[in-house]
Parts: C-alpha cells; structure tokens; sequence
C-alpha cells in the first residue's frame, strides 16, 4: 500500500514538477515575482473564478488561463498580459470591468478588490508564472488531473470490515433527504434475489424452505455462503465480465471466422470467479499471463496463456486481417482502458483527449506495448488457416508428445524406400510386358452397351496355351478419354482338362479388399493395376463409398478403381450398380487392368463380358485383352505387388496439441504516432511507457513487450480498485455508485456515495482483491436486503433510487430467461461447456460473400452459447443481451412487443412449458399441481385466489389434461412475476 | 416518472384497482410518461417526409451502365489509364489498366429528360419524380465496410442503422406493428449489423422480414385463437394483480402492455402482408402473380402496406451476399438483377404517388459502391469495386423532383462535380426526415454519437 500511495505521488509529481517546486519563503510576504506569490494569490483566483471558462477544452474567446502560455499567445483580442506593464493588460482592464466586464456576472461577478490588487501587482512585477512545465494533458490541466477525485489514492483501512458500515453511509444520505429506507424484503424475496443474483437460477423450493425454517440471525450469510460456493456462480459473474470484455466465439472480420479455441479463456473466467482468483491476479494474467506465470507449473502456465485470450478475443477487422491490426489495437485499448481503469482511452486516437488527460502520444504508448506482442491469427478470407495458436503444454512436453509420433513417421517413410528399392521399378515391368505382348481380343463398347471377351476376329477364345507365371490382363479405358466411366467385368478363366480349375472375378468379390494380389482357388494371382505407363498396383483400400459399406474398392486416389458391389441388391450410386458384381473404373487418360497370373501351364478357355454400367451421355469404353507370355514378368509382378500391398507402419494420426487463441511476446518494438489517426501517415516514435498522467514510466529496455509492467501499473492504480468494486456494486444493485462503470473520466458521472466507493476500495484492496468477500460485505448491508416496493416520497425525491431507500426491481437476463426456461422444464444442464461443434478448420472456406453464420442448440446453460460478432444470436438479441462488438459494462432492458410474441408462440418457449407440464404431472390432483408450479417458479404458494383461478383455468381449456396444464405453464412463465426479481 | 407525485391520483388508482374493469385504462395510465421509445416524438424542425423506403442493392451497381452516362467512356474503350485505385493496388495482373466502354445504351427520359440506360427502363420512366445524384463517393472499396458505411456511417465498427436512428429520433405511428422494418431474402455483408440498433434502445432495431409464407419469426399462433385469449386473459389477470401489487412499476405495466401489442401484431403483420386484398392490376404492376410471397415485387408492395400502416422505416434488400451486383465476372449478370428490381421499384414510386403517399414518404435508392470504369484489360466482361464514384437517388417528400445532382468526369472514374460523400447522403436524408443530423445524436460510452460521425453536409440542391 506504501508503495502504492508513494508511485502514485510520484507520478504526479513527474509532471507537475513545476508547479510543485516552491522556493522557500525567506520573507514574510512573498515577493510578487516568487513562485510563492503566484501559488498563494494568483493561483488560487484564476482557479476559482477564471478557469470554469477558460481552462482545458473551454476557451471562451479563444483564451485559456489555465498556463503561461495561454495568456501570452492571447485570446480572440490579443494577449492577456503585458509583462510589468498592467495598464496595458487587457486582463486587469477586464478584471476592472473597464474594457470587457471579467468574470461576468452570471459567473459570481467582479473580483474582490484585494484579489484585483493581488493580479495588478502581479502584472506589476513581471506577472511570473510557472504553469509552464503544466502542458495540457489532453483534455485536463495538469492541476485538474492532479485533483481528479477518481485518480486519489485509495484510503487504507485497518481491522475488519463489517457489512453495518456500509448502511451507515448510506442511512446517513438517506435521512438527510428525509427519505426511509425500505424494511427488509420478505425471506422468500431474498433468497430469490440472492440466487438469481450470484448463480443466475431460482432457488429451489427446498432452498427456500430451508432458509425460510432457519430462524438463526445468520440465515442469509449463510445463504450467501452456500450459493458462493455453487459452481453456478462463476458461469453468472462470469458472465458479467464477459459483457465488459466483449467476448464472442468468432472474429469479428470480413467472413466472421470461428474462434474455435476462445472457450478456454471463457471458462477460465468462470473458473476464476469461482476459484475466487485475487482480482489483481486475475487482472495481471489477462494483461500478461503468457509472461507471468510460473513456468514450473504447467498447470499455471497453461492459465495464464489461456488468460491472454482476453486481449486475443478482440474484434478482427476487414479482408486481410493483418493489415487492419491498427483498427484492432483500438479495440484492444479501448477495452483495457474502459475495463480495468474506467477510462475511455480510445477517444485519443486521433488526437488528445477531448476531455480527459489522456493524449494521442499515450494512445501510442500503449500501441507500442500491444503491437510487441503476437495476436494468435484466427484466419481470414486471403489467409485462411489459423496460425499462432499458443500452445499449452511445455515444450518439452509437446516435444514428448511429438517426437514418438515423428519417429513413427521417419519409420514408415523408411519402409516405404526400402520397398521401393526391393521391387521391380515400373519401367523395367513396362519393358518385360511389352516385350512378351500378344493381343488376344479387343472391342470398342458403344454407350451402354456390352461386348463379350473374344478373339479378334469375334471367336471365342476356346483354348489359350498359357504357361506357368505368364500373365493374362484385361484393361479397360474410356473412349475419346472421358474417364470415370464405371465399367461391369466378367472374367472366366478355365483349364481345359479334366478336373481343371476355374478362376473368375465374381469369386474375388466377397473377400475383395483381403489384398492386391489377392490369390484365390488354386494359386491364381489376380492383380488390379493402372497401366497407362507400365503396370502400378491400385493400393488405396476403402471399406466403403462416401459411407456405403455396400461399395468396396481399390484405387489410386479417387481413381482409377476397381470395385465391387458386395451386397444382394441393387445399389442406386451415380449409376445402378447390379447385386454382387465387379466393376472397374478408369480414370481420364488412365485405363485399368485386372491381371491374372497363371498357376500352371495349360490350355485355358477365356470368356465374359465387359459393359459400360454408366450410361452418361458419353462414349462408352474399350477394351484390350492381352497375354504377356513372360513368366519372369508374372514372377516380377507378383513380387513387386505383394512387397507394396504389405501393411506398412502406422503412425498413428498427429498428436493434438491443446492450444489456445491467446497472446504472447514478440518483438519489443516502440509505435509511431499515426496523425489524425490515420494509420498511414506516421509521426514520431513514442516509447512504450505508462500513461503520463500516471507518471509515464518507461518499459525498461530489454523488458519484453511491456504488458507485464502494464499489468502492474494497472493493478497499482486507484482505478483499478475503485472500477471494480463499483461493477460488483452496480451487479448486485443494478446501478454502480458511478452510474458509468466504463467512464471514471470527465464525461462520467459522480459517485453518488464518493465515500462509499472508496471505503469499498480500500476494503477490497485489504481483502486481497477478493470479490467474494465483497460479495458477502455487500449483501448483508441492509441496504441489500431491503424490499423493492417504491414508496410515494422515494418516487417524489429520488425516482430513479440513486440514494437506495430501496433495492431495484429488474428483469431477468436473456441467458436468465433461457436459463430459467430449460430448469423449469427440468432440462437445464449444468455441467459446463466446451468446445463449440464449429466445422473443422480444414474444412474452412467463409468469404466475405459466405460467412460464417449457425446458430447451436443445446441444453447447457445460456453462458456456454456460440456468440458471433457479425450475426447476433437471435434468442440474445431479442433479449437486450451483451454486444459481442463493444464493451457491454450494463446491459439495457427494453421492452418491446416481438418480446411478448415470443412468450406467446416460441416454439423452445412452448417446449419449456410443456417439459414442466409434463413434470407436473406425477403429482396426484390438479391442487397440488397448482401448489408444486409456483413453488418452483415463483419460490411460494399459490394464494387461495389463486388456487381457484388455476382451477378453474384447467377446468375451462378445452382440451386434454396434459395440454391445458401446458397452457397453465405458459401463463405463469410468460408473467410479471416469473420475469422480475424484486 | 411523474405519475405518483401526487398522493391523490395514487390513492385513486388504488380505489380504481379494487374494481378490476377498469385495469386497462390503468396500465395505459402509468404509462403515460415519456419512458416509451417508439412514442411517436417530433423532429427538430416540421418536415414533410414522416417515412422512409429504403432501397439497397447489394454488390455495387455499375454507375456507368446505369445512371451516369458516359460517352466519353465509350468513345476511350481501350485507352491505357492510370489511377491510384484502392481495387488495383499491389494486385498482379493489374499492373496497366484500360478503360471500358459502357455495355447498354442511354436515352433520355421525361420532361426532365435525365438519362438513364436501358437497363432500368421502368425506372426510366419515373426520372420526373426522381432527384439523381451521379457524384456519390464512399470510404472503402471492400463489400463488407461499405456496406457498413451506407447503412451505418461506419465503415469498420458496429453502429446503429439509419433505420434505428430514424426510429429513435421519431418513434413510430403504429404500435401493433415495429418501427423498423428489413425485408430481405438473404444477409446481405456484414450480416445483420446492418440493421442493427447496436448502443440504441433495442426496440429500435430492424425487424428482420424473410420474404415466404411466414414473414415474421413467432407471428403466427401456435395455439387456436379461442385457446390464446383464454391464456391471455389469465396472463393479465396474474399480472395485474402482480402489477397491483408491485406499486404500479410501470416497467411492469410496459410489459403488459407488450401482450396487447402482440396479440394485435399477430393479425395486424399477417395483415400487412397478405397481399390478397390487392387488386389485379395493382399485383401486375408489380410484376406479382397473385399468391406470391416472394421476389422484389412482393418486396415493394409490401413496403407500400407497411408504409401505409405507419411503419417508420422500411428497408428493401434485393440480393444476398453473394449472386448479387457485384459483377466481377460479367457485366450481363447485371442483366437479371436489373430486371428484378426495376418494374417494382417504378410501381412503387407510381403506387406511392396515385395514393397521395409519396407526399410524406422518402424513398431512397442506393448501393455500396459503383464499378470502375476500367480493367486490366479492355474486353474484360466485368468490373471492379469503385468506391470513388456511384448513383444514387432520392424520390418524394421534400425532395426536388427531376433533377441531377453532380456529376463524375468524362469517364466516371471521380466524383468531381459537388461530390456527395455517404455521410453527406446521410445528413441529407435526416434533413428530410426534419433532423438536423449534427443533434440527433445518442451518449453511449462517455460520447455523443450520431449517424454522420464527426461529417456529412446537407446536400441542400436536392431539397424541394
């Protein structure tokens, strides 16, 4: 804390320095020339009665009081001053309303005569003045900056904190504005308030009658401790903090890209808050995780990469993303500067700060610091693949995981030479066949048609001497070299002699995919082979086409193939294939053979048909039916067949490496001022460095990228504190104590409790940054607990319940909607989400005229939703739900009729209500059915009123039991009372 | 927010609850403050335009085949030119490019005698009602941002619609159907951000209408319509007593409320789009068979209905984000496209005007961007992005009829002649609508936004 206060003061004493300077008083009275003077009696005036309109961005007539050189340069009628010479002054003669009247009535009128003398003397001695080291900083003055209520230290408290105190505060305001506060809520109330508020749900109705039995004084600390401890918690606050960080799951840029990764830092938020991670631990890790995190727990290591998902998450914008990386460091510093300080340092981009003293030189600063870090890359329309994904496991760990794989890979890729080195090469089998070539037959098939396996001159081939080892080949090519033509075969070999075997393809069909060769029925060896240049075996097996297991082939690639029809029916492809038939498919410029390899010498007779099964309008297919009489080519090809087809190593599919879209270091580099925010015209080099209202501390040289130091400035800063204790506020109460959670600065509002806001700041620094001990402080005040009923005084002196005489109705949130819905019809679930169903990244091909664009659906909680930036979720648009493109720091709650329509003829809406009917109907009578539905929807019983009118509605709907009680949920879940929380 | 000041008119309410009758009148009454974003609220000065059509075609339409005839363009066809055009920068193959000559002929047309080309010959037709401005000129040379651009006035970051801004600055006339409405087949780029509301209250967005048989998402009742006012019934009995005894909140009684609507939204948009009451000639003047519910003649008509019906702010969208103007390959695809839109969009301007409409209703016509005029080479069939120079034009209340606004060079490479930037249009389309567009702005984020960002000028030469 020391060290807090102390850098603080540091800083402003760095650009103050002038002013802070005094020499000592060695006199009684200050000589008019001193410092001194100037500080006691010039000072203090200009800044009571002059600055309100001539100081910072308010110059009325062109001049600006608030430095030397503001009344040296002069308003619209020249300067101000003339040094030692006041009766030519326009200042005095204003001051003396002799030539203009200054400051002017309206503004509290003439000075005092002492205070006109006090500026005339000054004239007088030279009119000394040391607001010159006070640059403007932006939109403030130095001495405005300085004394900026949001920018003071932090007080530091001692001892416990007690919930009391905080009712103290407020009690106070509340009775100097003649206003009551509110008596506590009634129990079942409360609890409802509580549950929603820090899980997002409805208590159960067990959960209430257990608090409601629980008559001990500290019956609601205890239920605020239990529902702290639910998991549900950090998926509700978690939530929260994902509005102010604009979470999306896609990118944002011109195809909107899947961000398949980003689930990790959404659910380490969740994890967080329920973990109740110290808040400057969480702010640090988000900032710099990658840099800070210990690098001997994996575990840790891992979630501080996960956290820079935070900076990572930033809008993408364009075609190339890459070269609109300045439009999304704007989106970077503007969010850090709205969610960690409260500050909207994004307005100096093109110039200064309008109204905060943040200047176009800082904005740069902090460029510098984002630009020396590496984006992961989610693709774009140009670059589509993903790159500089951060991995999550040590290196030495992803080495571990890789290098077997590696190692099974260089294995394989070793067989697969070796092989290559054992067989026969292809040309040298193109020399042996053609050499030993003899035609048998050949036919050209017109479209559709058929031609039987015959000699050449249409004869059968009734008796063929083939030698043992010599090889009979059967290709098959498209005509005018169309290709992809499916093509049925019948192939009969028999041996001409008594008890002779017999060979066909038909037998090869039902163990078809057992190899190629493949040898069946007494030795023959069946080859399938392309044959364009020589013969090479079709070596990739498929089980299946496209998924029907009834089609199995062999190919290279797609095609050529052969394949089969192994199943009894006809199978409708592209093409009617017949039950049980062999086809073979040659592909353009590329026929197929089917080779048989000769067991024995003999005569054979050869017959069957070749047909063209696919009838496309083309030119049908030919065939050629040969005899290579070479038993070293069928002993060649064998061997080189079995050597190829031989399993080969598998190694196994590429390990997958948890990665994560996350930030890390790159490159330290210092950013150029872009003028006029225009990012190609570039000025000087800012160092990266802290914001100079701060102090400006540099990044130390050989530091890294300079987010680990940003983080600590950060973390270090008033804001920090002071912004997140009021977002917790403005959670439970629905409005911060400053009503513009993202806006600390000048354009902001006031706390409405200043003292209170900085007791809760301090608190929460004592505490070790911790929100769930902000939690308990704050909702067992009875400023928390109190009823929501408006009473006529509070609506007459505080309607919109600034002071808190009252807790603040609301609605529920979209995801609470949803949420709700699913519970009721016992369908909610509640374990977390992952990963979402996005297609692979392969598989990508979004542009900007087919983005990406689906919509989910599941039961999880509404938090676990795919939230894309350039389509919004139906459901959470209709809602009011977080922009996934800017900062959501409160969400709005409109009220508009497609609502309503919802509520009326939603389907998922029906579908809830039916799911609870249905629940409802185990209970034995229609009373208690009544009594079990408002219990679990509006935690309570149904009043004797009530009852009836539930009776008597079920009684009237004319239709089946089941559906009117569908009907009854509908009403119940479309009201008032299921949607507000009191 | 005033209506419990005084203890009296509470009490009264409180007597007036006890009999239950008259509880209507009593949610209408806490209602009655300015809490309602689509009350119907004055602009900044009286203007005539109390609606807006807003006709976008999607891809950019080539200003030179269409309204910016250029003959020098044809007479230069394969003149080397150069030109430091964001399409070409950098892009192999575009290293010298070459004018290209115009595919379709202009003629004049109407006693004002504006040329347009042959491509949209019904429109054609209109030019007497029609202020032209040839010297648009936007941002950025991507689909995506300008498309952005002309419906949001940014051309990178998500920003409320024209539409939403319209809506928030003058509410709508009739609550049983919205303010805004988009009817479009498809998404256009940029998805639905073109429509959206973005930091503006939400009832300000554009309802999407997907042109079929059930235009708006959860209209039609699930259950018969005896069934669904005996549930509502229920429903406003349960929270009238909630409402009762909740301190009249009017929060709660806005949502009451919203049922009424609903319930009425439920006929009147079904009513609004049932076609069927229209008479023949009027269907074939939009080019409609009768029982149709889709095209851009369905499209047109409908908006005539929605207009008719007090909706503030219609947008047509005539394609999707691809299959659309954007004729890189072939200028002839302009030739369908074209022919989609053009016999609706001339009914509509005739429709509007034979029923007194187009007195109070603006209708505005416009695209992304225009095409170059070049291409690397001379008998390349398409062209390029061009956001340097398109067409754009005006019809009805409060605008100067049968005039040309500015003009590109001879070869329609430039918006030279009083270029009217889209942030320009837009300023000037507020100034019909009675805003000055420097005030209609919204604080969001510790700044007062607007349409125009921190530009636009009123383009006074086209006001009538």
């Amino acid at each position: 804390m020391t060290l807090r206060f102390s850098r603080l003061t540091f800083g402003f004493a760095s650009i103050v320095a002038g002013l802070c300077a005094f020499r000592p008083a060695l006199a009684q009275e200050a000589a008019a020339e001193s410092a001194e003077y100037f500080e006691k009696h010039i000072r203090p005036v200009l800044v009571a009665r002059c600055y309100s309109c001539h100081s910072g961005a308010k110059t009325k007539g062109g001049l600006a009081l608030d430095t030397r050189a503001g009344w040296q340069k002069g308003g619209e009628s020249g300067p101000a001053i003339v040094p030692g010479k006041p009766n030519e002054s326009l200042l005095i003669s204003a001051i003396q309303y002799e030539s203009l009247e200054m400051p002017p009535k309206e503004k509290g009128g003439k000075l005092s005569d002492s205070e006109i003398a006090a500026l005339t003397r000054w004239v007088k001695s030279g009119a000394f003045d040391p607001r010159v080291a006070t640059e403007r900083l932006g939109g403030m003055t130095a001495a405005e900056a300085l004394s900026w209520w949001a920018f003071q230290p932090v007080p530091r408290l001692q001892g416990d904190a007690s919930s009391a105190e905080i009712d103290t505060f407020i009690d106070a305001e509340l009775a100097a504005h003649s206003l009551a506060p509110n008596p506590p809520a009634d129990k079942r109330t409360l609890i409802r308030r509580a549950t929603y508020d820090l899980t997002g749900l409805p208590p159960s109705p067990d959960e209430v009658d257990s608090f409601i039995a629980d008559e001990s004084p500290g019956a609601f600390a205890k239920v605020v401790d239990r529902l702290l401890d639910s998991p549900q918690y950090g998926v509700q606050w978690g939530r929260r903090w994902l509005d102010v960080v604009r979470y999306a799951d896609t990118a944002g840029e011109n195809t909107d890209r899947p961000l398949p990764h980003a689930w990790r830092y959404r659910n380490w938020v969740f994890d967080s808050f329920n973990r109740d991670l110290r808040y400057d631990e969480f702010v640090r890790l988000q900032l710099a995780g990658d840099v800070v995190a210990a690098k001997n727990d994996p575990k840790a290591c891992a979630d501080g990469i996960v956290a820079t998902g935070y900076l990572a998450i930033a809008r993408r914008f364009g075609h190339d993303i890459d070269k609109d990386m300045y439009l999304t460091y704007e989106d970077v510093i503007d969010n850090f500067g709205k969610t960690f300080l409260g500050l909207t340092t994004a307005c100096a981009r093109c110039h200064d700060h309008k109204y905060d003293p943040i200047t176009a030189r800082d904005y740069y600063s902090l460029y510098g610091v984002f630009d020396s870090s590496r984006f992961s890359f989610p693709g774009c329309e140009p670059k589509g693949r993903p790159r500089d994904l951060a991995p999550l496991l040590p290196a030495s760990e992803v080495e571990a995981l890789m290098k077997p794989w590696r190692e099974r890979v260089s294995k394989l890729e070793a067989e697969k030479k070796r092989r290559s080195a054992t067989v026969t090469p292809r040309p040298r089998l193109k020399e042996m066949a053609a050499a030993a070539r003899r035609l048998l037959g050949e036919a050209k098939i017109g479209e559709g048609e058929s031609a039987a396996l015959t000699d050449l001159a249409g004869e059968p081939l009734a008796s063929i001497p083939i030698r043992k080892g010599e090889v009979l080949q059967l290709s098959v090519s498209p005509n005018g070299n169309h290709g992809a033509d499916t093509t049925l075969v019948e192939l009969i070999v028999k041996e001409n002699r008594a008890g002779g075997s017999r060979w066909s393809v038909a037998e090869l069909i039902p163990e078809f995919l057992k190899a190629n060769p493949q040898t069946i029925n007494d030795e023959g060896v069946w080859c399938y082979l392309e044959v364009t240049d020589g013969p090479e075996f079709l070596l990739t097996r498929r089980e299946s086409n496209g998924g029907d297991g009834r089609i199995r082939s062999w190919s290279i690639g797609g095609e050529p193939s052969v394949f089969v029809n192994d199943s009894d029916r006809k199978v409708n492809v592209w093409t009617e294939l017949e039950p049980r038939s062999f086809f073979v498919h040659p592909g353009p410029n590329r026929p197929v053979a089917i080779s048989w390899v000769c067991p024995r010498d003999g005569e054979f007779n050869i017959s069957g048909r070749v047909a063209d099964a696919h009838p496309a309008k083309l030119d049908g297919v030919s065939y050629r039916l040969e005899l290579i009489a070479s038993a070293e080519y069928g002993a060649a090809l064998t061997r080189t067949g079995r050597t190829l087809s031989a399993p080969l190593p598998d190694p196994g599919p590429e390990p997958r490496i948890p990665v994560a879209y996350a930030v890390v270091e790159a490159e330290p580099r210092d950013a150029r001022v872009q003028e006029r925010g225009d990012h190609e015209k570039l000025g000087e080099v800012v160092p990266r460095r802290w914001l100079s209202v701060f102090g400006g501390d540099r990044v130390p040289a050989r530091a890294g990228s300079g987010r680990k130091e940003l983080a600590e400035w950060v973390i270090r800063n008033p804001l920090a504190s002071r912004v997140m204790v009021n977002r917790i506020w403005q959670w439970h109460f629905g409005q911060g104590l400053v009503r513009t959670p993202n806006d600390f600065g000048s354009r902001g509002e006031r706390p409405t409790y200043p003292a209170l806001l900085d007791w809760l700041a301090a608190r929460f620094q004592r505490s070790g940054f911790s929100v769930k001990a902000m939690h308990r402080l704050i909702m067992n005040s009875s400023a928390y607990r109190r009823s929501s009923v408006r009473t006529e005084s509070q609506i007459a002196i505080d309607p919109e319940n600034r002071l808190l005489a009252r807790f603040s109705r609301r609605r529920l949130t979209a995801e609470e909607i949803r949420d709700g819905l699913l519970l009721a019809a016992g369908a909610l679930d509640l374990t977390p989400g992952e990963a979402h169903p996005f297609p692979d990244p392969s598989t990508w091909t979004f542009s900007q005229h087919a983005p990406f664009n689906a919509v989910y659906n599941d039961t999880k909680r509404s938090a676990y939703q795919m939230v894309q930036r350039q389509r919004r979720h139906p459901f959470l648009a209709l809602f009011d739900g977080a922009d996934p493109n800017a900062s959501t720091p409160l969400r709005q709650t409109t009220t508009v009729p497609t609502q309503a329509l919802y509520f009326l003829n939603d389907p998922f809406f029906h579908a809830q209500a039916g799911g609870l009917a249905a629940s409802l109907l185990t209970s034995h009578d229609d009373d208690a059915r009544i009594a079990r539905v408002y219990r679990t929807l509006f935690q309570r019983y149904p009043t004797s009123v009530e009852r009836e009118r539930a009776a008597r509605f079920l009684r009237d709907y004319p239709a089946p039991q089941a559906d009117a009680l569908g009907a009854l949920c509908r009403v119940l879940l479309a009201g008032n009372e299921f949607l507000y929380i009191d | 927010m005033n209506l419990f000041v005084n203890g009296n008119r509470r009490s009264f309410l409180r007597s007036a609850v006890a009999g239950s009758i008259v509880f209507p009148a009593i949610v209408r009454q806490a209602l009655a403050d300015d809490s309602d974003p689509l009350a119907p609220r004055e602009p900044h000065f009286p203007a005539k335009a109390k609606r807006v059509i807003f006709l976008y075609m999607t891809g950019g339409v080539s200003h030179v085949d269409t309204f910016d005839p250029k003959p020098a363009l044809a007479r230069d066809h394969g003149k080397e030119i150069k030109a430091d055009h964001p399409e070409i920068k950098d892009r192999p193959g575009y290293e010298r490019i070459f004018l290209k000559r115009p595919q379709w002929e202009f003629a004049r047309h109407g006693e004002c005698g504006t040329e347009v080309s042959s491509l949209f010959p019904h429109v054609a037709r209109c030019v007497d009602d029609i202020a032209l401005i040839r010297s648009m000129h936007t941002s950025h040379s991507n689909h995506y941002n300008a498309t952005l651009g002309i419906h949001t006035g940014s051309f990178a970051f998500a920003r409320p619609s024209i539409g939403s801004w319209v809506s928030y600055g003058l509410g709508t006339m009739n609550r049983n159907l919205p303010s805004f409405v988009v009817i479009a087949p498809k998404q256009t780029y940029a998805g639905t951000q073109v429509y959206a509301n973005d930091f503006l209250p939400g009832a300000h967005q554009g309802t999407l209408v997907a042109p079929g048989p059930n235009p708006v998402v959860d209209i039609k009742p699930r259950v018969p319509a005896n069934l669904q006012r005996l549930e509502l019934e229920a429903l406003r009995r349960q929270d009238e007593a909630h409402f009762a005894s909740r301190d009249f909140d009017p929060m709660l009684a806005a949502r009451i409320r919203s049922f009424e609507t609903a319930f009425g939204m439920q006929m009147a948009v079904p009513e609004a789009f049932d076609l069927g009451s229209e008479s023949d000639a009027t269907l074939r003047s939009y080019g409609l068979e009768r029982g149709r519910t889709d095209g851009f003649g369905w499209q047109c008509l409908a908006a005539r209905r929605l207009v008719e019906r007090g909706v503030r702010f219609v947008e047509l969208i005539d394609s999707g984000s691809s299959d659309n103007w954007d004729a890189h390959g072939d200028m002839l695809t302009h030739i369908p496209l074209a022919k989609n839109v053009d016999r609706p969009i001339a009914a509509l301007l005739q429709d509007l005007k034979r029923r007194g409409l187009l007195d109070d209703t603006l209708v505005v016509w416009t695209t992304e961007f225009g095409r170059t005029p070049f291409n690397n080479t001379a008998d390349a069939k398409g062209r390029e992005h061009h956001p340097w120079a398109f067409s754009s034009w005006l019809a009805g209340a409060g605008v100067k009829p049968g005039i040309v606004h500015g003009a590109t060079d001879e070869h329609g490479l430039r918006a030279d002649e009083k270029p009217v930037h889209v942030h320009d249009f837009h300023a000037t389309i507020l100034h019909l609508m009675g805003f000055d567009h420097e005030r209609l702005t919204y604080r969001h984020g510790g700044r007062d936004y607007r349409l125009t960002d921190v530009a636009g000028r009123v383009v006074k030469e086209v006001l009538a």
